[in-house]
């Protein structure tokens, strides 16, 4: 490989983007808006999945491209498929707070879905933060939540591996986020700072020394595209979010609440399943499962997947394994 | 070398920045590509890659020496580079005006700026000192890399110059340098360190925006306070609001009685508004399943943030 066709290979895929499934936005609540997939193959499971994803990184991270969608993955097994995109929060969004996104956006998506397909409950499934967001629902919604799916999703913010957690620690972060929103790039920054030598440098080696093969560098252009197309984070929330969970950890100490409610986790008694990157080096694996000490459920079933955080949405294998892992488990309950 | 990954590295850079020399001469112009520092690292490892393989070709000095002159480079090399730094004000002199000596008694009608531009003088020695801090544990952390990968140079060294010998190579630096920095990131010590710049930054930042707000307020120009107070109040405003429709809505008691009915029709179109601000997303949307109805188009409630 030389490199000029590798900046032709660059230039030519510098306007691909991600997203591969048809949808259309059914609802929506303030720069929130919920988006319906059109269905792909016979309808397998009754209720809806409704898909939480994270507030800190766009969703079509899980739409990426055709053959690296977890969302056409849930559509081909035969699952009517929703998804909350929170949207490019700004200035004028500041001082939205976790309880906004929970019992507004969340929730108005929860209750507008029902009403569509005229259901008590639905199933939700939770994506990182997002999978924070969705404990945070079922708990304070029980009725409306029929099963939860929790993936690569953090619950004991203090585990020994946890290195974000570790630095965030220490840091005034009411000071820090101020009355502002938290910026995207700085949030980037500090994702890469965890592991800086390969996500800074060996990432960009890796991708000069591959093929030019266009399939490759669209996919890679994607995923950087992603990666640092980041929202910035509306101060109200980020703060709590870093202090409630972070830093006071919270859903161990049971001593959550939204909007004055109480979020225990021992109150949670539907199925659950929870998908584990065995290779997280966001959300290390005892993070994750935590939850099974934490939950009340008696139907929890958590699967390990040798992927880390990214990999468990993008990656070859993960298209193989995690939508059919899914679906079974759904189709079971 | 055409199939030469360090060269072809530096061909690649060149593309983004022809004048990549030229930019490497002036300082304030290196930050023109993104890819000139990758090529400028690339350049000097591979440099440093092939005075080893030299070296270790001659058998002199001792491949041991070679070695640790090899990871010596590198170690330099790496140095500078310092991914916890969060740009809080990076680049600036501390907006402390010059000449104003930090615990001097603050005096007279200028008394609270004094003591403003004081304060964010010693917020930005916090920011230095922290900085130096995580600097000296970066250094260690690459010491401790270099030597790692000293040890294992020495263990199993490279059979011969090739791309992919070269390639390993700096995957096992990768590797080594990763585990080092991770080892060190973890600590205590960089977590305090860590922490301590943030929040120094948090307090210089503070105080160059209360002097900014009120240079602005003497020009009578909007400031953030005054924006963010109206914002509360628009938010205050919505809540209030959307309690207010909540209020008007039916029970939830009688909801369920209602959805309990057979065959019971949705809910009327005006009382089908579970959430006030929320609505169909536009006029077409409709779920795909015939039977499903979204809330109805008529009914659509306020939405006080929908210019938000």
């Amino acid at each position: 490989m030389t490199a000029m066709p590798l900046y032709e290979a660059l230039v030519a895929a510098r306007h691909c983007t991600a997203g591969c499934s048809e949808k259309q936005a059914v609802w929506e609540s303030g720069k929130a808006k919920l988006y319906r997939y059109r269905s792909i193959a016979r309808p397998a499971v009754a209720a809806p999945l409704l898909i939480v994803y994270a507030l800190v990184n766009r969703p079509y991270m899980m739409d990426l491209q055709e053959d690296r969608s977890l969302i056409r993955g849930l559509l081909a097994q035969g699952l009517d498929v929703y998804l909350i995109d929170w949207g490019y929060p700004d200035g004028a969004d500041r001082f939205t707070t976790l309880a906004d996104y929970i019992d507004r956006h969340l929730a108005g998506c929860v209750r507008y879905i029902l009403q569509a397909h005229r259901l008590e409950a639905l199933n939700v499934l939770g994506v990182c933060q997002g999978g924070v967001l969705s404990l945070c629902l079922a708990a304070l919604y029980p009725q409306h939540v029929k099963n939860l799916i929790t993936m690569v999703t953090p619950v004991d913010f203090h585990t020994p591996a946890d290195l974000l957690s570790k630095w965030v620690r220490k840091i005034d972060v009411a000071a820090w986020v101020g009355d502002g929103n938290v910026s995207g790039d700085t949030l980037n920054q500090l994702f890469l700072s965890l592991m800086p030598f390969r996500l800074m440098q060996q990432k960009y080696v890796d991708l000069m020394s591959g093929s030019t093969d266009r399939a490759r560098i669209e996919n890679f252009m994607r995923v950087e595209q992603w990666i640092f197309d980041s929202p910035d984070q509306t101060g109200a929330a980020f703060r709590e979010f870093v202090a409630w969970f972070y830093q006071e950890n919270r859903f161990v100490q049971y001593r959550l609440e939204i909007s004055g409610r109480k979020v225990d986790l021992r109150d949670l008694k539907l199925p659950i399943l929870n998908l584990i990157g065995k290779r997280d080096h966001l959300v290390p694996p005892a993070a994750s499962a935590a939850l099974q000490r934490l939950t009340g459920s008696k139907d929890y079933t958590a699967l390990e997947f040798d992927l880390g955080h990214i990999g468990m949405y993008i990656s070859a294998r993960a298209q193989h394994e995690v939508p059919p892992a899914i679906a079974r488990w759904l189709a079971a309950r | 070398m055409q199939s030469d990954p360090w060269q072809q590295w530096q061909a690649f850079a060149a593309l983004f920045t022809p004048a990549v020399a030229a930019a490497r001469a002036a300082p304030g112009l290196t930050g023109a590509s993104t890819f000139a520092a990758f090529s400028d690292i690339a350049e000097r490892f591979a440099a440093a890659a092939r005075t080893y393989f030299d070296a270790a070709k001659a058998s002199t000095p001792a491949p041991a020496d070679a070695a640790r002159t090899f990871t010596d480079s590198i170690r330099e090399l790496f140095a500078d580079f310092q991914p916890w730094n969060l740009g809080v004000g990076a680049g600036s002199s501390g907006g402390a005006p010059p000449g104003l000596a930090p615990d001097s008694p603050a005096l007279g009608a200028s008394r609270e700026h004094q003591q403003r531009w004081q304060r964010m003088a010693a917020a930005w020695r916090r920011i230095e000192e922290a900085q130096r801090r995580l600097q000296r544990m970066g250094a260690d952390a690459l010491q401790e890399a270099a030597a790692t990968f000293a040890a294992r140079l020495a263990a199993s060294p490279p059979a011969a110059e090739s791309p992919e010998a070269l390639r390993k190579l700096y995957d096992a630096w990768i590797d080594c340098a990763e585990e080092a920095y991770g080892r060190a990131a973890h600590s205590e010590a960089f977590c305090n360190a860590l922490a301590e710049s943030v929040n120094a930054g948090s307090d210089w930042r503070r105080e160059l925006q209360a002097s900014i707000e009120h240079s602005a307020k003497f020009l009578d120009l909007p400031t953030r306070s005054e924006i963010n107070t109206l914002a509360q109040r628009v938010k205050s405003l919505e809540e209030d609001v959307r309690a207010l429709q909540n209020n008007s809505q039916p029970t939830a008691a009688a909801s369920k009685a209602a959805s309990a009915r057979p065959k019971a029709r949705p809910r009327s179109r005006k009382a089908s508004a579970a959430s006030p601000e929320a609505r169909p997303a536009g006029s077409k949307a409709r779920p795909a399943s015939s039977k499903a109805r979204p809330a109805s188009r008529k009914a659509r409630p306020a939405r006080p943030e929908a210019k938000s």
